[in-house]
């Protein structure tokens, strides 16, 4: 294109600096040139692979439901099964198909129970999907193995257990919990073992996940929970006082009381709330009795606490915080002395002086 | 003054624009690269994550969806609907109705069988009363929506009563005209539940132009590309802003605005720092920078996160008046936030944020605008004087444009390589000719409107102080 | 032949339903969504409704309410919930729903709760 242009009679002449920008215009021409046709391609393959990965997927559906309408009671594969297995045996070698088989089988192995998951996995056997699971667990990339241990997870395998577990300790924070969800999913809380050595804190998004697996089985029984109470480590702690809430572990009340002197703020105020969860009638009188030294959040829970857990005893200490300046608390004082001596509380509207007292004892009233 | 000096001049002019222009472009290519680096981490991330857990998880947080409304009445009801039906169990919608002349809520006291309840305001932020109070639905299948209804005072200051109310660990504050896809929620709050030593304060997602695209009860069914140029255009420009620019910033941790149409708030820390400004018209940006300002002076280990997943779908200005207009409040927005928190700028007690963030957003964002225009009067003025080097003045014009060019194609690789939402027959090419013309059709009203908004700023203080009540993006 | 309308997002699970289902001798219409559900039932008055809780768009709660309260029919419901879900199966009872079925289930398990919900006449 330099030759059209005016200037290029003398281009050779011109200074260094316009060759170079002219240069480098071209080879950004170029480069759009070439960008703009490889786009194309790319586009055209991308809209094709959406289409086929489609196809694909009613096809591996309508195999899958056939494969399991055509099982008898004794669980053994008949002629019609092992063909449907040769035919996926022939499509899992290659990466994509691979991907779309595995999506298909798990969308159902989360959803049934019974033989039918078993036959699901059994499936992933017969299939040879589980050799290419395991090897990705010999990866050098960190999400590969991650992604492995996530579909041995899915599917159950524990055999894997001794490939798995030794990855707990892994650098990177994804792989470990993908390890961590492998253990619980498979050996329930017997896999919280790992939370006795764990020196890594345990995020918020590990603690959901793992609490949702173990609700996920029948068994509901727990093991003792006090050393993870007692724990270093204090995302650990706070992961305890989580499971001390959904399994209502009464037992542990003493461990809980002691967790209220805590250092962390955050692990003082999630104590005071599991012990209003487990009717802690000792930590309230505890609680009350240091209430000034409290932080406002503890003081706030606090008072959550005694809404729950008031008596008529309660009535002086309610008393010297009805106008408390702090809204949350005078919200809950004033609800907790309506609760326990109805007379008194109706007989405030004519005490108060402020308009906001009186319109929050009207609104209490109202609820 | 003779020649001479005024040579000297013009030559100093010279190498200060040659290095301006130097520096944005290399900039461009520092901010491309990191932005590639943390895509292939985000993929790398995500793609072995199930969602499925959180969202229907009682342990995960809760949070609260906070919607202003302001003459909102057309599509109100449908808008609602679908920001109730977010696949996350632990959340609920306040939809603030900020005073609004029209009967956005009759309409929604209709279609969700709305009945008023007694409350009371804990008013931890300043705001303009309740009108006519606050309402929730008798019918148990809308139990997570709240409407209140307020005295007029802006987005902002709607924005804070929703803050008052919510009784969540963390707030989403969005347009209520935006269409959110299903997973937002459950994406968007990842980033906070992931961190173990940093405190998350916030995180912004991306803004997707919603316009010919077809929305069905609620839900997006089909993307299209639209016809009007104006909005092909701001396609492209957001595609570069959201893909190359913010998610390189958000690596480097110095994020300054997440969009105001869609973002979720750490609620403690908007609320220690007082909630939205009533008094800018740049309230979405502002309150980034004062909460980060906040966690900076308390010395406390955060981060602003983003997430680069198509989640939130908004109308753009389909017409230049519209548009020019909108950018013209930006630039207003920008100017009052960098000049309140001038104290940041160039102070090594911010660390990245006053060093790196702030400079960057003074003399690239800010300054931009006013560079060019003294640019091209430098440039007429050398015409005059006949001194125009046209050699130099052409390669180099033309180096520019290439380069602008480039860079939106990377910018559409980005998409295609990741979220691929276009996927038509026939866009690509369009796309490809939208980089080439993008420099003519949005650029120069761009530049129009940041003027407009420097001289309104300036000059123009009714206008400054009289814009405040909302004006949403219109939809049609 | 009876018709019964299956609300469900899950592909694979609506297929398998569908050809269990199918099997016993009813007639099946399937919708991805809520919206779709609430077009099916609308069109063709089924004798029973089954329907995934969390559903996009409209909610398999808000399917229980419109059936029970707009459209004014005691056709039966059985709803499907995920575990961690409980508190979302009482509002559905209370909305009206029938029976629930928690997820992961067996399908056999649903053809007998399906088949005793359909014999049995609903006492109005």
């Amino acid at each position: 294109m330099i030759d059209n242009l005016p200037l290029s009679a003398n281009f050779n002449e011109s200074p260094l600096l316009i060759q170079v920008a002219w240069i480098a215009s071209c080879v950004l021409l170029s480069v759009i040139i070439l960008l703009s046709i490889y786009l194309k391609i790319m586009r055209f393959h991308l809209r094709k692979k959406d289409k086929d990965n489609a196809q694909f997927k009613n096809e591996y559906e309508a195999y899958l439901i056939e494969y399991l309408y055509s099982g008898d009671t004794t669980g053994k594969i008949n002629e019609l099964q092992d063909s449907i297995i040769q035919k996926l045996k022939a499509s899992v070698s290659i990466k994509s198909k691979r991907k779309i088989i595995i999506s298909v089988l798990y969308n159902l192995m989360n959803e049934v129970s019974g033989e039918m998951s078993v036959s699901i996995k059994q499936l992933y056997y017969n299939t040879g999907l589980i050799n290419y699971a395991l090897k990705r667990l010999e990866s050098k990339r960190w999400h590969i193995i991650a992604k492995g241990i996530g579909e041995l997870t899915r599917f159950k395998i524990d055999e894997a257990h001794h490939k798995v577990s030794k990855f707990v300790n892994h650098p990177r924070s994804e792989v470990r919990k993908e390890t961590q969800l492998y253990l619980v999913s498979l050996f329930r809380f017997e896999g919280l073992s790992f939370l006795n050595n764990l020196t890594t804190p345990l995020s918020e998004w590990a603690q959901i996940q793992l609490l949702e697996t173990l609700q996920k089985f029948d068994d509901q029984q727990i093991c003792d929970i006090r050393p993870w109470l007692k724990s270093t480590n204090d995302s650990v702690v706070l992961f305890a006082l989580k499971l001390a809430q959904i399994y209502n572990q009464f037992e542990v009340q003493d461990t809980l009381m002691e967790l209220l002197a805590h250092p962390k703020k955050q692990i003082r105020i999630s104590a005071i709330q599991v012990l209003t969860h487990l009717y802690g009638v000792e930590a309230k009188e505890l609680l009350k009795a240091n209430f000034n030294d409290l932080s406002l959040e503890e003081q706030i829970c606090f008072f959550g606490m005694l809404e729950k857990l008031v008596m008529p005893s309660d009535e002086p200490f309610v008393e010297k915080y009805l106008f408390h300046k702090n809204f949350e608390i005078q919200l809950l004082a004033l609800k907790i002395l309506k609760s326990i001596n109805i007379d008194k509380y109706m007989g405030l509207s004519e005490t108060t002086t402020t308009e906001k007292d009186s319109s929050m004892i009207k609104l209490v009233n109202t609820l | 003054m003779d020649t001479s000096t005024v040579k000297i001049i013009l030559q100093i002019l010279h190498y200060l624009f040659f290095g301006y222009a130097f520096l944005a472009i290399v900039s461009y290519i520092i901010l491309s690269i990191i932005s590639g680096k943390e895509t292939l981490e985000y993929l790398k991330k995500n793609s072995f994550v199930h969602y499925k857990d959180i969202l229907s998880s009682a342990m995960s947080p809760s949070i609260t969806i906070i919607a202003p409304a302001y003459n909102e009445s057309l599509n109100v009801v449908e808008n609602v609907r679908s920001l109730l039906s977010n696949h996350y169990v632990n959340y609920n919608v306040i939809i603030v109705n900020d005073g609004s002349k029209d009967d956005s809520l009759e309409k929604l006291i209709e279609a969700y069988d709305l009945e008023k309840i007694d409350y009371i305001v804990n008013e931890k932020i300043k705001t303009k009363p309740l009108r006519a109070g606050v309402f929730k639905s008798k019918n148990p299948a809308f139990e997570k929506l709240m409407v209140v209804d307020k005295e007029n005072g802006g987005k902002a200051d709607a924005l804070n009563m929703g803050l008052n109310i919510s009784k969540s660990k963390y707030v989403a504050c969005i347009d209520v005209d935006c269409l959110l896809l299903e997973d937002a929620l459950q994406k968007m709050i990842k980033p906070f539940l992931d961190e173990t030593n940093t405190r998350v304060i916030a995180a912004g997602g991306v803004i997707r132009i919603a316009n010919s695209c077809i929305i069905r009860g609620g839900k997006l069914i089909d993307v299209n590309l639209p016809k009007n140029l104006l909005v092909q255009s701001q396609i492209l420009e957001y595609l570069r802003a959201f893909l190359l620019g913010r998610m390189a910033w958000s690596r480097l941790n110095g994020l300054l605005v997440i969009s105001g149409a869609f973002g979720i708030f750490d609620k403690e820390i908007a609320i220690a720092v007082g909630g939205y400004d009533t008094n800018t018209v740049g309230e979405d940006m502002e309150i980034i920078v004062r909460m980060r300002r906040y966690m900076e002076e308390k010395n406390e280990k955060y981060r602003v996160s983003y997430i680069p997943d198509p989640l939130c779908w908004t109308e753009a200005p389909d017409s230049y008046k519209i548009f020019i207009s909108q950018r013209n409040r930006w630039t207003r927005g920008t100017i009052e936030t960098l000049k309140k928190h001038r104290k940041i700028g160039f102070n090594p007690k911010y660390g990245s944020f006053g060093m790196l963030s702030y400079p960057y957003w003074l003399i690239f964002e800010r300054l931009a605008p006013i560079i060019e225009v003294i640019g091209l009067i430098y440039f007429a003025i050398l015409i005059v004087l006949q001194e125009v080097k046209w050699e130099y003045a052409l390669a180099f014009l033309v180096l520019s444009y290439m380069f602008s060019v480039l860079f939106s194609i990377i910018a559409i690789y980005s998409e295609e390589l990741t979220f691929h939402q276009y996927k038509k027959k026939g866009t690509g090419i369009k796309l490809v000719l939208l980089s080439a013309l993008e420099p003519f059709l949005l650029h120069p009203f761009i530049l129009y409107a940041a003027i407009r908004g420097n001289f309104d700023y300036f000059f123009n203080k009714k206008k400054k102080w009289g814009s405040m009540v909302r004006k949403g993006l219109v939809t049609v | 032949m009876k018709k019964i309308v299956l609300a469900e997002d899950n592909t694979t699970l609506s297929l398998l339903l569908k050809f269990r289902l199918e099997k016993e001798g009813y007639e099946l219409f399937m919708a991805k969504d809520g919206k779709d559900a609430l077009d099916l039932i609308e069109t063709h008055e089924p004798d029973l409704i089954i329907t995934d809780i969390m559903m996009p768009f409209i909610s398999g709660l808000e399917v229980i309410s419109h059936v029970r309260i707009k459209l004014d029919m005691d056709t039966p419901i059985i709803v499907f919930s995920a575990a961690g879900q409980e508190e979302m199966v009482l509002k559905a009872f209370n909305l009206g729903a029938n029976d629930f079925m928690g997820k992961p289930f067996s399908p056999n398990e649903l053809v007998i709760r399906v088949k005793r919900l359909l014999t049995v006449i609903p006492i109005s």
